[in-house]
């Protein structure tokens, strides 16, 4: 309990020290956002209407500490309509006549509270990440296996070498093929969007879902194939075998298990990576998650967005970890027995 | 305030945003396009019926005319909002939902008599009442409108905008369909700028402050489907059956989908799920022109707006003139305009489409021999032969690294290195671009553009104007200062006599092309492609993508004559 509230605590300095950072870099690096949203040619006095309505004319500091205030801040239990000290705001626990209140602040471009903007894209990446991240491991699980099975054979290095075309090729390519060939010649898929209905939603993720198993299976192939191969030759699997245990048996069961714990690790970290938005994927396969929102807003200079997005991702990548902590326990006891 | 942004080659959009543009070479380049889907009928008798759809890649980021609207935006919003008055195809200022008006007083009233029995998207009647509220909330102190200042002229409008005055004190009702406003000023101007989406009545639901969660409604021949904005993904307009002008449109509908990539257009477009395309891949535009079967679907609209390279007036070399006019006359425009698709040389301040636009105010042409005399008298002689003299240090010239700027840049530099100005290209992302550049001391040098907002040389005059300076965001990006100018742009703002305005223009344009704070070079244009059975496209020369009068004749849908068949 203890180690799991000091890494908490740490958890919680890494997500500040990230969006302290981002605060710096986004009032370093060039870019006026009220000149954004006002137009390239609009006038002076326009774009100082607009800098002030954004909050834009106030010293950084100044921003720095009302974005914490604001951040996470007690508020009354419903939000009014017309509340416009809380209508960026969204509700998180009701305290009975009041509540804790998340406020990302409003959007520069859209005018928007970004807590709806992240909260309606958050589910949609989570799919994605989820369906990608899934498509990974059975890939790159499945082929693995079969390779350290084969070690040597023609078809460890056919798997070898596809994996290596996997890796190397980014992501966008991979896209663009799978686009090309199941889309647009064959039909068999939509282009790209996000659909209407549920199952409208489920095709459209097809595709960016493949783009990602593909890509991420390729590294997970490489990692399981090399992670067995040092396994299929200790004694113990040597012993089973000696034993006249069946091959699929010591693969799996021996030899996969063992495996599991980079796999895991990596999985864990690459869930989180994915939660921050498959941002090139998102892009091609219009599919409107959070990746497509993070890179419009770095374009747009959209300070409150970039900083949602960024905490989301933080936020999502120590989770993750922690999650992979708790894993790891379960799947090796020594993990669980303290260092003397 | 739309932005002026060089239009994105997508590849390079592509490459920048996604690193798809490689892939788009070998991919979506090199297959041959499908044939166009031809018109239904032989005849010309336009047809009801259908929906329009259309696509971009990026998304519209408000549609309250009020607020903060763009390129992408102000195509949505040109459907769905009516102004008192409009702008023919010849920028013309026309009637509109105004069915007459009456200047008085030498130029400081004007009265707008409304036409009767206009119904507004709620099903309302539009009353003065309605236009005095829409602009007192377009103007109000809490509206993000970043067309504000365009109204300065209005009776009352810094006590209103500073939140000092409950009401605008220059509008005022007179009677259910009269409505007047009164200038401090005359404003040769103001009935263009009242045709701007900021100056358009919106329904009484949205009451008279700016709210973000209101939904667009307005008196326009098109309105918002319930349900049909799906923000960050698309839009549907369906046509307002009781429009006062039944014969204004001829579609039932208008689709956009948002945040698609260029190479999914085209498939899409190919396969007539889209009606029409904008701003094609550089390499589909070629492909396009090159087949035949697509001959007279491709459609440039209008060049509106113009481009020149800025020189930062107030930092060397270009605090001296001389190095400014050698610029001028060192750029051989015909070989600067690199995008023959999206560019058309210019070499002076108003773009052709733009009333007062006279093709005898052109300033200097491509003249090397008296640019090197421009660098002999600046001090900094060079000799083409032996490459010496010229001005000593490289000189940082700021582009956007994602547009065509990026590519000109290059054949600029070659031909400025003739007289021996040296360019030291720097290539940054767009909010850099613009911060830098409009930044007193930002950069010496750089690509700019001016779009018209409204039909008046004013939009582009004042831009050069000492008012216009700001040392941190200053649309003057020259940060050009002459006393004589600026009096001259004044009094051709108040002048109402059109002779006497266009002589006073002249003498600025005059002082413009001598002391060169911008070497015009080129005016921008976008592209359109269509299928054949989209008919009646028209290019506006201020609307950026103008589909009221577009219809239908396509086979495999249900349309009606529109002329014999009555209205749905």
């Amino acid at each position: 309990m203890r180690r799991l509230l000091r890494r908490l605590g740490a958890s919680l300095f890494v997500i500040w020290a990230v969006v302290s950072l981002t605060f710096v870099v986004s009032n370093i690096v060039p870019g006026d956002p009220a000149r954004l949203v006002a137009g390239a040619q609009a006038r002076p006095a326009d774009v100082a209407h607009i800098r002030q309505q954004l909050g834009l004319d106030r010293p950084a500091l100044s921003q720095y500490v009302l974005f914490w205030k604001r951040l996470v801040h007690v508020g009354p239990g419903e939000i009014a309509k017309g509340d416009a000290q809380h209508e960026s705001c969204a509700v998180v626990l009701p305290l009975g006549e009041s509540a804790v209140h998340v406020d990302f602040g409003s959007s520069f471009q859209l005018g928007r509270p970004v807590v709806d903007l992240v909260s309606e894209r958050l589910p949609r990446t989570f799919a994605l990440a989820l369906a990608g991240l899934l498509l990974q491991l059975l890939f790159g699980v499945a082929t693995g296996v079969l390779a350290a099975w084969r070690k040597g054979s023609r078809l460890d290095r056919l798997l070898v070498g596809t994996s290596l075309l996997g890796i190397s090729a980014p992501t966008f390519l991979i896209a663009l093929l799978l686009q090309y060939v199941l889309a647009y010649h064959l039909r068999w898929l939509p282009l790209d969007g996000f659909g209407k209905t549920l199952g409208q939603h489920a095709l459209c993720m097809v595709l960016p879902a493949l783009t990602l198993g593909i890509y991420g299976g390729a590294f997970y192939t490489r990692l399981v194939r090399d992670e067995m191969a040092v396994l299929l030759k200790q004694d113990w699997v040597r012993t089973a075998q000696a034993k006249g245990a069946a091959p699929a048996g010591i693969l799996l069961r021996h030899a996969l298990r063992n495996a599991l714990l980079p796999l895991v690790t990596s999985a864990g970290l690459d869930f989180g990576a994915l939660m921050g938005g498959a941002v090139v994927t998102e892009q091609v396969f219009r599919w409107p998650g959070l990746g497509q929102l993070s890179v419009t807003a770095l374009f747009n200079r959209d300070g409150p967005i970039i900083v949602a997005c960024v905490i989301v991702s933080a936020v999502a990548i120590v989770v993750s970890n922690l999650l992979v902590d708790l894993v790891y326990a379960r799947l090796d006891p020594r993990v669980r027995v303290p260092a003397a | 305030m739309r932005s002026i942004r060089t239009r994105l080659d997508a590849c390079a959009l592509l490459l920048a945003s996604t690193g798809v543009g490689l892939a788009a070479i070998p991919l979506g380049c090199s297959d041959g396009l499908k044939a166009p889907i031809a018109a239904a009928h032989d005849g010309v008798a336009p047809l009801r019926g259908g929906t329009l759809h259309l696509a971009h890649y990026s998304d519209v980021r408000n549609l309250d005319p009020h607020g903060q609207y763009d390129a992408i935006s102000l195509q949505a919003i040109t459907l769905m909002f009516d102004g008192l008055v409009d702008l023919d195809h010849d920028s013309r200022v026309v009637p509109k939902l105004a069915e007459r008006w009456d200047v008085e007083d030498g130029g400081l009233l004007y009265r707008f008599v409304l036409r009767q029995g206009v119904v507004m998207h709620d099903g309302g009647e539009l009353t003065a009442d309605d236009v005095k509220r829409s602009l007192e909330r377009a103007l109000h102190p809490a509206t993000p409108n970043a067309t504000r200042a365009f109204f300065e002229g209005i009776v009352g409008f810094d006590a209103y905008t500073s939140g000092k005055a409950e009401h605008l004190d220059g509008v005022t009702v007179e009677g259910r369909y009269v409505v007047t406003v009164r200038l401090k000023q005359p404003d040769a101007a103001f009935l263009s700028i009242m045709a701007i989406p900021s100056a358009r009545p919106v329904c009484a639901t949205a009451g008279n402050r700016y709210s973000r969660s209101w939904l667009p409604c307005g008196a326009g021949p098109f309105k918002l489907e319930p349900g049909g904005w799906q923000r960050g993904s698309s839009l549907r307009v369906v046509r307002h059956d009781r429009y006062f002008d039944p014969a204004a449109s001829y579609l039932d509908a208008v689709e956009w989908t948002y945040l698609m990539q260029p190479m999914p257009q085209r498939f899409r477009f190919e396969d007539g799920a889209l009606d029409m395309m904008m701003d094609p891949l550089a390499v589909d535009y070629a492909r396009f022109v090159g087949d035949g079967r697509w001959k007279g679907l491709v459609v440039p609209l209008a060049d509106n707006t113009i481009h020149g390279e800025s020189m930062n007036t107030r930092m060397p070399p270009f605090d001296n003139v001389e190095i400014r006019r050698a610029v001028a006359a060192a750029i051989d425009r015909d070989a600067y305009i690199v995008n023959r698709e999206n560019m058309t040389t210019a070499s002076q301040l108003l773009p052709r489409p733009m009333p007062g636009y006279d093709p005898t105010w052109s300033c200097a042409s491509h003249d090397e021999a008296a640019a090197l005399e421009h660098m002999r008298r600046a001090g900094f002689a060079f000799d083409p032969s032996t490459g010496k003299g010229g001005w000593p240090r490289p000189i940082p010239y700021l582009v956007d690294a994602r547009s065509t700027q990026e590519a000109a840049a290059q054949v600029l530099q070659q031909q400025l290195a003739r007289i021996g100005l040296r360019l030291d290209i720097r290539s940054v992302s767009w909010p850099a671009y613009l911060a830098i550049g409009q930044r007193i001391d930002g950069t010496p040098m750089a690509p700019e553009g001016n779009q018209a907002d409204y039909p008046d040389p004013s939009a582009f005059f004042e831009m050069f104007t000492t008012t216009s300076i700001d040392p941190e965001a200053s649309a003057n990006t020259a940060f050009y200062s002459n006393p004589t100018y600026d009096a001259l742009v004044a009094r051709a703002r108040h002048e109402m006599d059109p002779a006497a305005r266009h002589e006073l223009y002249h003498r600025a344009n005059d002082i413009l092309c001598d002391e060169v704070p911008w070497a015009f070079t080129w005016a921008q244009r976008d592209v359109v492609v269509h299928q054949g059975y989209v008919r009646g496209f028209e290019a506006h020369p201020i609307w950026p993508f103008d589909v009221r009068r577009v219809w239908l004749d396509r086979g495999d849908q249900a349309l009606e004559h529109a002329l014999g068949g009555g209205l749905r």
